[in-house]
């Protein structure tokens, strides 16, 4: 897995690529979290997974849940057909905002 | 009488930098199998979190190995195993998926194996001091 976090105008954009699995996936917590510590909004950029298994989706929930008490924006951008797979075997494609384009998750956020 | 056919047999150290290695090697003989790259991804997480669960569960983080071995069974069944040796011994009720409507981080591993695999079976092989996961997967058809 490749993660990079990249500051936009008013959020974080967090690009990851690869393979996310047990050996990765506290990587991906310490990114998620250490942004919306940050109190910056997140979008994870989830074009480029190629596989993610239930300890990967832990860390996107518990960014899910840090930023719903921050009252931060989250979102996931460009689910890959194998997440997909992973979030809907699990019913969590109905609970995380999923956007097709930055603009949409940014136009969600206060000016 | 059912043709099984072997088709992979290997041992690996039970640690989550293991896990990519295990996945490209199931991935080969998956796609020998079928032709449908979406049951090949659904078939590898499934054995992915059963993986998990031993390194984590039954091993706890301690060193220990794992073997997997995959066999077909006729035109269309397909039989992993993974058999550990751990101490702890996984009672089925640890294999019991929780309410997906509790948003919390963790516990989807067993909810995904059920849901991948038509059969999901522990064998319990106290005398030896193995744990044998069985799981079995139905190939759509032949061809799929």
């Amino acid at each position: 897995m490749q993660a990079n976090t990249t500051s936009e105008a008013n959020y974080d954009l967090l690009t990851l690529s690869g393979e996310v699995d047990l050996h990765y996936s506290p990587q991906l917590r310490e990114s998620i979290l250490g942004s919306l510590k940050a109190g910056k909004p997140l979008l994870v950029d989830m074009g480029q997974i190629n596989y993610i298994d239930s300890s990967g989706i832990a860390s996107l929930v518990e960014g899910f849940q840090a930023a719903k008490s921050a009252k931060l924006g989250y979102g996931l951008l460009n689910v890959s057909g194998p997440a997909m797979q992973v979030l809907t075997l699990t019913r969590l494609d109905k609970i995380f905002a999923i956007y097709t384009s930055a603009d949409q998750f940014a136009a969600t956020l206060p000016a | 009488m059912t043709k099984i056919k072997k088709l992979l047999e290997f041992q690996f150290p039970a640690r989550a930098d293991q896990l990519c290695q295990v996945r490209e090697r199931l991935r080969e003989t998956l796609r020998a199998c079928s032709k449908s790259e979406q049951m090949v991804n659904y078939v590898l997480l499934a054995v992915g979190e059963a993986c998990m669960n031993i390194i984590q569960h039954a091993y706890k983080d301690e060193p220990g190995d794992i073997i997997l071995e995959v066999e077909k069974h006729g035109g269309n069944m397909v039989v992993f195993r993974l058999t550990d040796f751990a101490q702890h011994k996984t009672r089925g009720e640890e294999m019991r998926s929780r309410p997906l409507d509790e948003i919390r981080p963790g516990g989807l591993g067993c909810h995904i194996i059920n849901e991948v695999m038509d059969e999901v079976q522990l064998i319990e092989c106290d005398s030896d001091c193995r744990n044998v996961l069985q799981m079995k997967k139905r190939l759509r058809t032949p061809r799929d």
